[in-house]
């Protein structure tokens, strides 16, 4: 095997990759006879022999080569383990050989029917792992990593690669919403900073800042996946490996047969539940209890639709030109006072296209309720295509891979769409020298979606009234907001439609070309030159509208182009040599990199001539109105030195160092430079002379680690200058009195700090990996605590420095972070039945344990704005010394005021205090509510999350199932705020809480407060633990059932395998949360807040995977 | 021939790695793109800018998507005006429900609106701060010592408007000068020198103004948007009146009322009609002779730049078909619209009058489709450019509907602001444009209009001068109010839109100290509503308490909005100091109250 880690220094095998490779690199093991076998020997008896290798657990091994010794004929054992080859004569040699198993040789002899076991070799549990620059024998390793074969990387059709790692991975948390192509919250052991926690990708060497979506990646290019989690794997990054690091290569051609495969799947998903909104008629009911608990007399009841003086009834029409709330009676027979000229109104023609005049329209009243969710949601297909082309000699090796994925999203006009063509290559020049390149060239076509955010068109879905219609009476113009007594929500289709045409395109090149260079044996030089360009593009509309309370009076159309580019310069040395008892394996190298420059121009224009689609541009707008900005970010630049080294002594003893010294341009010259060492050692128990009698042990060890590393992907080097802008909109001014026109003026953009350094973080990771039970059971333990100080933070300044909203970042915060990740893997048969159990566990526990001098806490935003993007003005969420981050603030609720003499209780003083309003808990017991009663009531960090991942295979059958689970998240519904309560937008949608589940003198158990037209301090304006619900879940993932051909009809229609498969994802998900989906992203200090989310939804699919 | 290329490599790779440490120092340094460095500023030009940039946060919006829009106006349409009882927050309760608590007298030091203002004055200040070190920076070749004189005096001037702004919200404040820096680490200025001092340094900076300023600018900075000697004068007599300074303050009117002009040279004057003030065809004294204009905030809508054009008012039109939106905010109180009620000779009543027998006829629980009469008695004309209420013309939209353009009439009743709505014919033109309705405009808001001046200086008069000029002060104005041609016309233009009458006071009434302080500060209310004034007013007359409770009552006959509110003298005569700037200033700051 070692030879083939030289001879392909990034490739490596996972146990399920190998098999496929093993077959590409070996044309001659073909099952086709004919061609195989007949060339070399042409004239010998031939003997069949067929059999069926199984392992020691009694299950068929696939993928076990079977050669006859001396010869190149062979072919390899199918899903069940068996085989089938002829034998130029009975004195062959059939040898049987598979990745981590001793090799068997069998003299064929008299026998046609060969069954072997073949047992487990524990000292050379040879899987190698990509773990940075290098690759090494997971044997070696002394750290925690793990792996994700690539097999299970596209087990569910998903736009972003990241997304795919959910469930996957101890020690990962992935918060992903529903929306195609949307990047995720992923987060590597928890969180060591306030910004900057997203991990590190590594990408065929090249460097990927997390921070960028990483949805160009195809994951069916993707041949593996390395996860570094503590400093003695991931310091070798240095500065930038704080977050963790997820190290990605890319398939690479192997000598030998040329292969096709082809992997695609097409299904549909489908939108999964509503919301909980009252129907018309009780939407009706909930405002006439607002109105009588709120005092409101009889005569009093006016509303706009429903009548006035009480004489309440769901109108007809709820808009007739300027008339509101009409029934059919006003217009064809008498009347009531005031709607005199119906009639003729309603007569009117109807227009809603400005080209045509006067907007004049009339709105149905929808008695029945438009469910705005359903309207807004359909089913959606989704489908994913990569043909993938390899092959090659010893000296020319080559994958293409040609990609196409598209998913239309639940959501009306949402979507993600990617082409991509990969093209990897190497070549051998002499014995010494080899050349490669990777490199892929994508296109996306992805618009985006405005989640989590009150004004998209998923919350005005909760928003809007189901009394008002999707149409107008045309069925065919808008109907909203603009029939008065429904507020401000407006029309979730017509944005949706009216934004159809926007789009937002990106073009991205990501590679690298590299060479190697064998000096001396088992002294490799490497060159690596790659990077990334990205190009966007974006064009959009913000059009005219009619039928919302508060339209947008004028047509503005926007035009972007950016680009942003990044590239890195590694040369690398690399030394392997075992002599006696001895491995030394050390490495070396020097890394430029130059990171996220580039530019962009942005441009808009008003009141277009036409807004018709092939008219429109930023040319094509008032010549008068039109803006243009242009901008550009310089980037970061590094310069490195790196040196690490691992030693075994014995095959027991394991002894790894690392040091890294970065430079930055992100910091002034006098800190510009940190160094970041780590060391780790493990113990190979299972060699010693104790435990090499213990049966059930085939292989155990102990690890520890301690290392340093750095973060600054949360500071510009912008950081070290005082800087000054012009602003339009803050610093310009009308000095002559213009009216028109604006006088430059200039303002602070950045205050300096040129002390500011790295983020530090210590990291001790300590944990055993055990194979047991005959190779059937893997645990892999690890526990860590990461202590970040030197935390880069932006204080907020006291208002009197003049400048608001800016200050620099400077190195004052601290933090910890501890957990455990666990995964048990179990593999297994029963009879013909194959079986595999993988489970894992996290838990992190994060604690900040300073964040600046004099400053105990900020609030959810870190921009110093201090300000949410909630209703509420505090905000939910604050991070403060000795909680976690992101943990939910504000009053408890101690139940709903019952009684009057609750109300004027002098000992429980609360502002605005009422029957059947919150009742908040008196924290300090001084008799009053203030706000020092403010308290933390919940956090959105798990306690713990698990995925299980469960894997049968019958014959040519296979049942793969995955789940995942989060325990002990909470999550802040804030929709609650919109649904539950009158007076925040009356006449928005209402819930069947408020109505049927509030307080009330005789429904006084009730949670949800009384129904009333009060917004004060007791009812609704403050963040309180109402809001909160249990986020804990459990989802099905993924459910797979496939069925493979049997090899031999396979070869008949051409196939050297082919899999047909049903899926289903997402299948259901077991939770208390009323929501539309607990996975509730948002930023790191502000997270697990429910603004309205793109639901995670069903998807069902049909696949199938082929290879000729 | 082996060797040799081995030879080769191993040579090659350390001339490789040397080659790039060798280039790595420059390689670390880089240059900000697209900004200015303090090198950069340190020019006339960047001087000039950074004046500029001073004045742009007259409107109080310095972000344009958090706080410090609508709630650090620099209007103060909240803080002097909703809380002086000119008006209700209105729309509806929930929306911007931090106003609520400030309408109803509960003030809390977390509101995030006390803090937006602190931050915007204070932003105001460090720029008005950043500019006067650049320009101190300057020497005699970068620029001339008359230019050097009056960038200054303007940054000055500024300064010390943004700190008076403080003053008068929260009384004990930090006095902040171009000293603090980030960089000198001195910025945790305390609030407690005594308030003699505070008003000592703001003086300070107008008097400076006053003395270094020239009454007509010299080019370059004879544009009509800079303060001048004569605004600085009326600023310093303000501030001097603020501190019940009479005399003093008398002395400098004086020489405001006598000699005043705008930057270019314009003589302060009434408008012949009042509501030139709120139209955008006669600002800064267009289309007239002389300016009523003597410092405003220059408002522009320049191609889309709407952060500009009175972002800070943008909620506070009427909401409904064919009004100009957005949100139905600012919505004028019962007690201010019955204000306007004049006896027969057109004099104002006592407030039990208007506010009782006499008061105003609403179109309040009447909708839009059902029958409504206007009141047809007696009204100061002035109203109905002050107050938009049903079956008057509201501008050029048509007669306001009444209730079809209330948002929620329950929560602040039934009528609409007007003084800083733009006609619907500016549409396209000098108003329109944001995303919400098109409720901006470029219509100037006047700190300090040449009306605002003769009030002034007739309290100062009553005080420490003579009543008869004071009392031919507030004539002047209640004649300009009289011009007929001024009045709110029917549809048609054929008539007044109401019975509007409005004489002069008698002369030698004032003589009687009581009725002349009264009619004077009534004068004040009348001319100065809905323009961000009163509370401040009623607060330094020491009459907040009196006034306000007795507003509370009135409005609680109609709407609940302020069941239960009442204010507190003297405690409530100051917003709280921001718990946010306290927390930050650590300990430096004490609470004022």
């Amino acid at each position: 095997m070692s030879k083939v880690t030289l001879f392909c220094l990034l490739c490596s095998y996972s146990l399920e990759s190998f098999s496929q490779a093993l077959a590409a690199n070996y044309p001659q093991m073909s099952k086709d006879k004919s061609q195989a076998a007949k060339p070399m020997f042409g004239k010998y008896l031939e003997i069949p022999v067929k059999g069926r290798v199984i392992g020691e657990d009694g299950s068929g091994l696939p993928g076990v080569s079977v050669v006859v010794k001396g010869t190149t004929i062979g072919t390899v054992t199918d899903v069940d383990g068996n085989y089938s080859l002829n034998v130029p004569d009975e004195n062959s040699v059939l040898s049987f050989s598979f990745i981590g198993y001793l090799t068997e040789e069998v003299t064929v002899g008299s026998q046609t029917t060969i069954d072997i076991n073949l047992a487990l070799d524990v000292t050379s549990l040879s899987e190698v792992v990509v773990t940075g620059y290098q690759t090494q024998n997971r044997r070696s390793i002394t750290g925690a990593v793990s792996t994700v074969a690539a097999k299970d990387l596209v087990a569910i059709p998903q736009g972003n690669v990241e997304q795919q790692l959910q469930g996957r991975v101890a020690g990962v948390t992935v918060i992903t919403s529903g929306a195609p192509g949307a990047a995720s919250q992923v987060r590597v052991r928890g969180f060591g900073s306030f910004t900057g926690n997203q991990p590190l990708y590594i990408i065929d060497g090249v460097p990927y800042n997390g921070a960028a979506n990483i949805s160009w990646l195809n994951s069916n290019d993707i041949e593996t996946t390395t996860i570094l989690k503590d400093a003695a794997t991931a310091s070798v990054y240095g500065s930038r490996a704080a977050a963790g690091v997820i190290v990605y290569t890319t398939k690479k051609g192997k000598a030998g047969k040329f292969n096709v495969t082809y992997d695609g799947s097409y299904g549909t998903q489908v939108p999964g539940k509503s919301y909980d909104i009252l129907n018309p008629t009780e939407q009706m009911e909930a405002t006439r209890q607002a109105f009588v608990n709120s005092g409101t007399s009889t005569e009093d009841f006016d509303h706009f639709q429903y009548g006035q003086n009480g004489d309440w009834q769901l109108p007809d029409y709820i808009l007739v030109g300027d008339l509101y709330g009409v029934r059919q009676s006003d217009i064809t027979g008498t009347p009531r006072p005031g709607y005199e000229t119906a009639a003729a109104k309603f007569n009117t023609p109807v227009n809603y296209d400005f080209s045509k005049g006067g907007i004049y329209q009339i709105y149905g009243a929808n008695k029945s309720g438009t469910d705005w969710f359903d309207e807004l949601t359909n089913p959606a297909p989704i489908q994913n295509h990569t043909l993938g082309l390899s092959g090659g000699s010893e000296t020319a090796r080559y994958y293409v891979g040609l990609g196409h994925y598209n998913q239309q999203g639940i959501v009306k006009h949402s979507y993600f769409n990617r082409t991509s063509l990969r093209a990897n290559t190497e070549f051998n020049i002499k014995n010494r020298v080899r050349i490669g390149e990777n490199m892929t060239f994508v296109f996306r076509k992805d618009p985006g979606f405005n989640n989590l955010n009150e004004g998209s068109a998923l919350s005005h879905a909760y928003r809007m009234n189901p009394l008002i219609p999707v149409y107008d009476v045309t069925g065919t113009g808008y109907a909203g907001t603009f029939a008065k007594g429904f507020n401000n929500p407006r029309n979730p289709i017509a944005i949706q439609d009216r934004n159809k045409d926007n789009s937002a395109n990106a073009l991205t090149l990501f590679g690298n070309v590299y060479g190697e260079v064998d000096i001396l044996k088992g002294l490799t030089f490497r060159s690596s030159f790659g990077g990334y360009m990205n190009y966007f593009q974006g064009q959009g509309i913000t059009q005219r509208e009619y039928e919302n309370s508060e339209n947008i009076g004028t047509v503005q159309i926007f035009e972007s182009f950016a680009n942003f580019n990044g590239w890195t310069f590694t040369n690398t040395l690399n030394f392997t040599k075992e002599f006696g008892i001895h491995e030394i394996n050390a490495l070396g190298g020097i890394e430029s990199i130059h990171d996220g420059f580039g530019r962009q121009v942005n441009a808009s224009g008003v009141s277009p001539f036409t807004i018709s689609l092939p008219y429109r541009s930023v040319n094509t707008t008032q010549s008068s109105g039109r803006g243009a900005f242009s901008s550009g970010a310089p980037g970061t630049r590094l310069y490195s030195l790196f040196v690490k080294a691992d030693y075994t002594l014995n095959r027991k003893y394991l002894l790894s160092a690392t040091v890294r010294r970065d430079g930055s341009s992100a910091f002034g010259p006098e800190e510009r430079f940190g160094i970041f060492p780590a060391v780790s050692a493990g113990w190979m128990l299972s060699e010693e002379s104790f435990l090499q009698n213990v049966a059930f042990v085939d292989m155990f060890k102990i690890r520890a680690g301690w290392g340093r590393m750095g973060n600054q992907t949360n500071v510009g080097f912008e950081n070290q200058f005082n800087l000054y802008t012009t602003s339009p909109t803050t610093a310009s001014y009308d000095i002559g009195g213009t009216n028109s026109t604006l006088a430059e003026g200039l303002l602070i953009s950045s205050l300096a700090n040129p002390a500011g350094r790295w983020e530090t973080n210590e990291t001790v990771n300590a944990g055993f990996d055990a194979t047991l039970l005959n190779g059937t059971l893997d645990v892999n333990l690890d526990w860590y605590n990461k202590k970040t100080t030197d935390l880069l933070f932006r204080p907020e300044l006291p208002a009197v420095v003049g400048v608001v909203g800016i200050s620099p970042a400077v190195n004052i915060g601290s933090m910890k972070n501890s957990g455990i990740d666990l995964q048990i893997i179990k593999r297994g048969s029963i009879g013909e039945l194959t079986y595999s159990a993988d489970v894992i566990f996290q838990t992190y526990k994060n604690e900040i344990t300073k964040i600046a001098d004099n400053v105990p806490f900020f609030s959810n935003s870190i921009d110093g704005s201090g300000v949410g993007s909630s209703r509420i003005g505090s905000g939910f969420t604050r991070n403060q010394v000795g909680h976690s981050v992101s943990e939910f603030f504000g009053y408890e609720v101690e139940g709903l005021y019952q009684t009057p003499e609750e109300v004027n209780d002098p000992n429980h003083v609360q502002e605005g205090a009422g029957l059947g309003r919150f009742k908040y808990k008196d924290v300090n017991n001084d008799g009053k509510i203030t706000p020092d009663d403010r308290t933390f009531f919940g956090n959105p960090n798990p306690d713990f999350t698990y995925g299980l991942t469960i894997k049968l295979g019958y014959k040519g059958f296979d049942f793969e199932t995955s789940f995942y689970g989060v325990q002990g998240a909470d999550i802040i519904n804030y929709t609650r705020w919109f649904t539950d309560f009158y007076p925040g937008f009356p006449g928005a949608a209402m819930s069947n809480d408020a109505l049927y589940n509030s307080w009330t003198p005789t429904n006084t158990g009730a949670k949800t407060p009384i129904l009333e037209n009060v917004s004060n301090f007791s009812t609704n304006k403050e963040a309180n633990s109402y809001y909160m619900e249990n986020g804990s879940y459990l989802r099905n993932r993924n459910l797979q059932i496939g069925y493979n051909l049997p090899a031999g009809i396979a070869s008949k229609i051409g196939m050297e395998r082919a899999k047909i498969y049903i899926q289903g994802t997402n299948l259901f998900t077991i939770t208390k949360y009323k929501g539309l989906d607990p996975g509730v992203s948002g930023v790191d200090t502000n997270f697990g807040i429910d603004y309205g989310n793109y639901p995670v939804v069903r998807q069902f699919l049909v696949g199938l995977s082929l290879g000729l | 021939m082996k060797k040799f290329i081995k030879k080769g490599f191993l040579l090659l790779i350390p001339a490789v790695m040397l080659s790039v440490w060798s280039c790595k120092e420059e390689f670390l340094e880089q240059d900000p793109l697209g900004q200015l460095s303090d090198s950069d500023v340190q020019t006339k030009l960047g001087a000039e800018e950074l004046v500029i940039g001073a004045y742009a946060m007259l409107d109080g919006v310095f972000n344009g998507n958090g706080p410090g829009q609508w709630s650090a106006s620099g209007t103060n349409w909240v803080y002097g005006s909703v809380a002086g009882g000119d008006a209700h927050k209105g729309s509806n309760q929930g929306d911007q429900s931090d106003i609520n608590p400030i309408e109803r007298y509960e003030y809390n030091a977390t509101n995030p609106y006390f803090n937006a203002k602190w931050q915007a004055v204070y932003q105001g200040v460090g720029r008005a701060n950043a500019a006067i070190r650049a320009i101190n920076g300057l020497d005699e070749e970068a620029i001339s010592a008359a230019d050097k004189k009056s960038l200054l005096a303007q940054a000055i001037f500024l300064r010390g408007h943004y700190h008076f702004e403080a003053k008068r919200m929260w009384n004990k404040i930090p006095y902040v000068d171009e000293t603090v820096t980030y960089a000198e680490g001195n910025y945790n200025v305390p609030n407690t020198l005594p308030d003699a001092e505070i008003w000592a340094k703001i003086q300070a900076d107008f008097q400076h103004a006053y003395d270094n300023l020239d009454g007509t600018l010299a080019a370059p900075y004879n544009q009509i948007g800079r303060v001048n000697k004569w605004a600085a004068g009326a600023y310093l007599g303000k501030v001097l009146l603020y501190q019940g300074k009479h005399g003093e303050a008398k002395a400098v009117f004086d020489q405001v009322i006598a000699n005043g002009t705008d930057a270019t040279g314009d003589k302060y004057k009434l408008a012949p009609q009042f509501h030139y003030n709120f139209n955008v065809a006669f600002e800064n004294g267009a289309g007239y002779d002389g300016t009523e204009s003597v410092f405003a905030i220059q408002a522009s809508l320049a191609g889309g730049v709407y952060l500009d054009a009175n972002y800070d008012l943008i909620l506070n039109g009427p909401a409904g078909p064919g009004a100009p939106g957005c949100c139905g905010f600012f919505q004028p109180s019962f007690e201010l619209a019955n204000s306007y009620r004049v006896s027969p000779g057109g004099l104002p009543l006592t407030p039990a009058e208007y506010n009782g027998a006499q008061k105003l006829v609403t179109d309040f629980g009447i909708e839009s489709n059902q029958a409504f009469t206007p009141d047809a008695g007696p009204l100061d004309p002035r109203l109905d450019w002050t107050v938009g209420r049903r079956g008057i013309p509201y501008l050029d939209y048509g007669i306001n509907p009444g209730n079809s353009w209330v948002r929620d009439r329950s929560n602040a009743g039934p009528y609409a602001s007007i003084k800083h709505i733009h006609y619907k014919g500016e549409l396209g033109e000098t108003a329109g444009g944001a995303s919400w309705g098109e409720p901006i405009n470029a219509l100037n808001y006047n700190l300090i209009r040449f009306a605002d001046v003769l009030l002034m200086a007739a309290e100062c008069e009553m005080e420490a001068g003579d009543p008869n000029v004071a009392l031919g002060y507030v004539n002047q104005i209640r004649l300009r109010a009289s011009n007929p041609d001024g009045f709110v016309k029917t549809l048609d233009g054929s008539a007044p839109a109401a019975n509007y009458v409005i004489s002069q006071y008698a002369a030698g009434s004032f003589a009687d100290k009581t009725f002349g302080v009264n009619a004077i500060r009534f004068e004040r209310k009348l001319e100065l509503a809905m323009e961000g004034h009163r509370f401040f007013d009623l607060v330094r007359w020491g009459i907040a308490g009196e006034v306000l409770n007795a507003y509370i009552a009135v409005e609680n006959q109609y709407i609940n909005t302020l069941d239960g509110a009442s204010f507190d003298e003297p405690t409530d005569n100051y917003y709280p100091i921001p718990q946010t700037q306290i927390d930050l200033q650590n300990g430096a700051l004490e609470q004022n109250r």
